[in-house]
């Protein structure tokens, strides 16, 4: 899977998991963060994430202060994921 | 008039008895082992406070202890000990029965669940489903140790027990009751289990409140109950008080689904609410219970709202959690700990926080780490939950503080008024005047799913985390409040951007079963993929009150949120609370209603054994509530209100004779029910009401548990109509039943 396909995967995702109605994949920034002001996702969503990441792609996301940066955008989350998927 | 607590009982993971809890407690004991009742497997956390030895068959009657739950069986241990305590026997005296809770027989569901979804023909013991309702473990209590005049079951998640004393404080002080037993009970399951673990909130070890090492709770099981007495009641049967129930308050924080408010603003504004209602202040406080859940986000808050509440006797007013012993018993945690601050107060002791070692600087307060004998004249017990539904319990030695009769003059019993409704049903989204169209002839509307676009009604970025129940009840509300011209934002409460003078809307709301097939779905992952895969975002929509949390959430709703259930008269038990609410001055404007979902396993498994509901054809859908306000606020704000409550009533067993002392029909009167059914004629037989002309709803409305909802809508449009001065709603289920007469504004 390269990072496009991961990328538009996890677009996918979030949009049915975080229940962004009238959303489009498309319509989520690759660089905008995802907490607090621009998505306006907050620490509920964070967990329903990491959970459907992990189910998604089989990658973990660490808990607490060390998922912050992973967190911090699409392509954060996205080069997470390239990334231990690699390691696995 | 005075509130006497005459009788305590308790089940514990400590112990079995309220007595040998709070020695234990005392003792600093902790009960936390490795789970033993399930397994959660690949969970690093695996330890829980459990009952041991608990067994349905020590309390349910011979060949039925398959229907009873392990939450039943610790209802009523709790229960037989508080009514013995007090010496009270409810076959002699006329005693109210309100049991708090959240996931009731769950645990014997789980699996049976899971069987279930995926093959609903299977004939599995089906009997098990009766302890699923949240209102079995009332029925329960009520069958082995009863009768009992009234019986309610509330959920407000983590404060449900807490409020279940409130609504019994709140019926003696109108004098709608002399005595209640009111307490809570919940049992350990996989749901709740699995659903904090994936919110990240369980601790792997024994839980640290208010410590800066803590990082989570621990669950523990239980049930307790109080017998509230009114001193007249207590005095003529020559009962002694324990203690003095002096104050309680309720409110929301209409802020998040799982997270406090992070400053504490509606913590500190309940806590302050139940301190003036017992007419004491800081200074006459000695000891908080606190709810103190050692999760990192509830103490801090907690610490900041007691600081704001308690001003400079912070800095010596004893402080602590009883989780550290028990761990978070949620919908009994309110009853357990009213409890144990009842005991605390009798005994003059201090119980500890045990796991306490380093305090966190965010949660600086008076914490007692080893318990401490000294004289409390008066405690607090804080109960915080889900949706941030609040609940604040105040007690006071017996006679150490002057009855409230100065500083608030009640009892009385205050006239309520209807100013609007709200109805999703088959004709589309109305209030009162529009649901006069279900008045109408017309055809019989389609089963299953009713069609509506939630982004008509609702902001979609705002909406995405309600489910479909959640919206259902959300926009029913919203229709009513606006029908009667009442503006939620607007009522904050004091601030820069609420009308302090505004009173805060509350809002009850029930289904009778809760959300089945989100449960089913969610059960079903842990059970094919694993624990691990259990969904945080789903975990709390399950709670029953999550309907009615999301709506408080929603439109920002701050007065007493919860949620009822008691099968098909879920409805009509939703609207009663909410008018003996208002009645007894614990409310001004309250939206009470229900919302039932389409669900195929309602339809199929539990509709037909324990509602009987669904004799035929497919179960349809809807959400109907009333918005009741006191009259003088109705007044107040020079609104016209729609309909005046003449006379309610509620009961047990199958209603005959229920409508003795009923007001008479008069001149144009009509009866509106959900569904014809036997009970509904013998309720009425013999009385005056027999004649009357009657509707019944589910023809036109559909047939589910909720059409006693639309029913009062309708009633409520065809007097705004002037087509009736008098109606009568009826509603009921197997064994129960509720009446709500409301009359035209000129009729008296």
């Amino acid at each position: 899977m390269d990072a496009r396909e991961v990328r538009q995967q996890l677009k996918e995702l979030m949009v049915s998991e975080l229940n962004l109605e009238g959303k489009k994949p498309a319509d989520i920034d690759d660089a905008a963060p995802l907490f607090g002001e621009g998505l306006g996702l907050d620490s509920l969503d964070a967990l329903q994430l990491a959970m459907s990441v992990e189910e998604r792609f089989g990658v973990r996301i660490p808990e607490g202060d060390e998922a912050r940066p992973i967190f911090a955008s699409v392509d954060a989350l996205v080069e997470h994921i390239l990334k231990a998927r690699v390691v696995a | 008039m005075r509130i006497w607590v005459t009788g305590i009982g308790m089940v514990s993971p400590l112990a079995r008895g309220a007595s040998a809890t709070m020695d234990r407690l005392v003792a600093g004991d902790r009960a936390f082992a490795p789970l033993s009742l399930f397994e959660i497997p690949e969970s690093p956390v695996r330890i829980a406070a459990e009952i041991p030895g608990l067994r349905a068959d020590e309390i349910a009657p011979p060949g039925e202890a398959e229907g009873w739950s392990r939450t039943d069986t610790m209802a009523v241990l709790s229960a037989r000990e508080a009514l013995a305590h007090a010496e009270l026997d409810p076959r002699v005296a006329s005693v109210d029965l309100i049991l708090g809770g959240t996931t009731a027989g769950m645990f014997e569901t789980e699996d049976l669940l899971a069987w279930l979804s995926r093959d609903p023909a299977a004939i599995t013991p089906l009997k098990r489903m009766l302890s699923h309702p949240l209102s079995s473990a009332g029925d329960h209590v009520r069958a082995a140790v009863g009768p009992f005049r009234r019986v309610r079951a509330v959920c407000s998640a983590c404060s449900s027990g807490a409020n279940a004393i409130l609504l019994g404080a709140a019926w003696i002080r109108a004098g709608l009751s002399s005595c209640v037993l009111a307490g809570g009970a919940d049992g350990l399951c996989r749901l709740t289990y699995s659903g904090f673990r994936a919110l990240a909130a369980l601790a792997p070890e024994p839980c640290r409140p208010f410590d800066r090492r803590r990082v989570g709770l621990n669950l523990g099981e239980g049930a307790a109950f109080l017998v509230l007495e009114s001193e007249a009641s207590a005095r003529a049967r020559g009962a002694q008080p324990i203690v003095e129930l002096r104050g309680w308050a309720v409110g929301a924080e209409a802020h998040h689904i799982t997270n406090p408010e992070r400053e504490g603003l509606t913590a500190a504004r309940v806590m302050r609410d139940a301190l003036r209602r017992a007419a004491l202040g800081p200074a006459d406080l000695d000891y908080v219970n606190a709810h103190g859940t050692a999760t990192p986000l509830n103490d801090s808050m907690e610490a900041a709202a007691l600081r704001a509440c308690l001003g400079p006797e912070v800095e010596r007013v004893a402080v602590s959690s009883s989780k550290g012993q028990i761990g978070h018993t949620l919908g009994a945690a309110g009853a357990i700990e009213a409890a144990i601050t009842a005991m605390a107060i009798a005994r003059g002791v201090v119980p500890p926080t045990a796991g306490l070692e380093e305090v966190d600087a965010d949660c600086r307060l008076v914490h007692v780490m080893t318990a401490r004998e000294v004289p409390l004249r008066a405690a607090m017990s804080n109960s915080f939950g889900f949706g941030g539904t609040d609940s604040v319990l105040v007690f006071a030695q017996p006679d150490r503080f002057p009855p409230l009769a100065g500083a608030d003059p009640r009892p009385t019993c205050r006239t309520v008024v209807v100013t609007g409704a709200g109805t999703v049903g088959p004709l589309g989204v109305l209030g009162a005047r529009g649901a006069a169209a279900y008045l109408d002839p017309g055809p019989p509307p389609a089963e299953g799913a009713i069609a509506f676009n939630t982004g008509e009604h609702l902001d979609l970025a705002r909406a995405r985390r309600l489910d479909r129940a959640g919206r259902l009840a959300t926009i029913a509300i919203q229709t009513a409040l606006a029908e009667a011209g009442v503006d939620a934002e607007a009522s904050r409460g004091p601030g820069p951007a609420g009308d302090a003078a505004a009173p805060l809307i509350g809002a009850i709301v029930g289904a009778s079963f809760g959300s089945v097939d989100a449960s089913t779905a969610y059960m079903r992952r842990i059970y094919d993929k694993g624990p691990k895969y259990a969904s945080p975002a789903d975990f709390p929509n399950l709670v029953p009150s999550s309907p009615v949390g999301h709506a408080s959430i929603y439109l920002g709703l701050r007065g007493p949120v919860f949620a009822v259930a008691d099968l098909g008269a879920t409805a009509e038990s939703a609207m009663t609370a909410a008018i003996e609410l208002i009645a007894a001055g614990e409310g001004e404007v309250i939206a009470a209603g229900s919302v039932e979902e389409a669900s195929p396993m309602i339809e199929r498994c539990l509709g037909p054994i324990c509602s009987e509901i669904l004799d035929r054809g497919v179960r349809s859908e809807g959400a109907a509530v009333l918005l009741f306000e006191s009259e003088a606020r109705a007044r107040e704000r020079n609104a016209r209100p729609l309909a005046r409550v003449g006379w309610w009533s509620s009961w047990r067993g199958d209603g005959a004779g229920a409508l003795v002392g009923s007001p008479l029909p008069g001149v144009s009167a009509g009866v509106f029910v959900g569904r014809e059914e036997p009970r509904i004629e013998r309720c009425l037989h013999g009385s005056a009401w027999a004649c009357v002309p009657r509707r019944a709803l589910a023809p036109r409305a559909g047939d589910h548990e909720g059409t006693g909802g639309f029913a009062a809508a309708v009633a409520v449009a065809a007097i705004e109509r002037g087509t009736l001065s008098r109606a009568l709603i009826l509603g009921g289920a197997p064994d129960r039943g509720y009446a709500v007469l409301l009359e035209a504004l000129g009729d008296t």
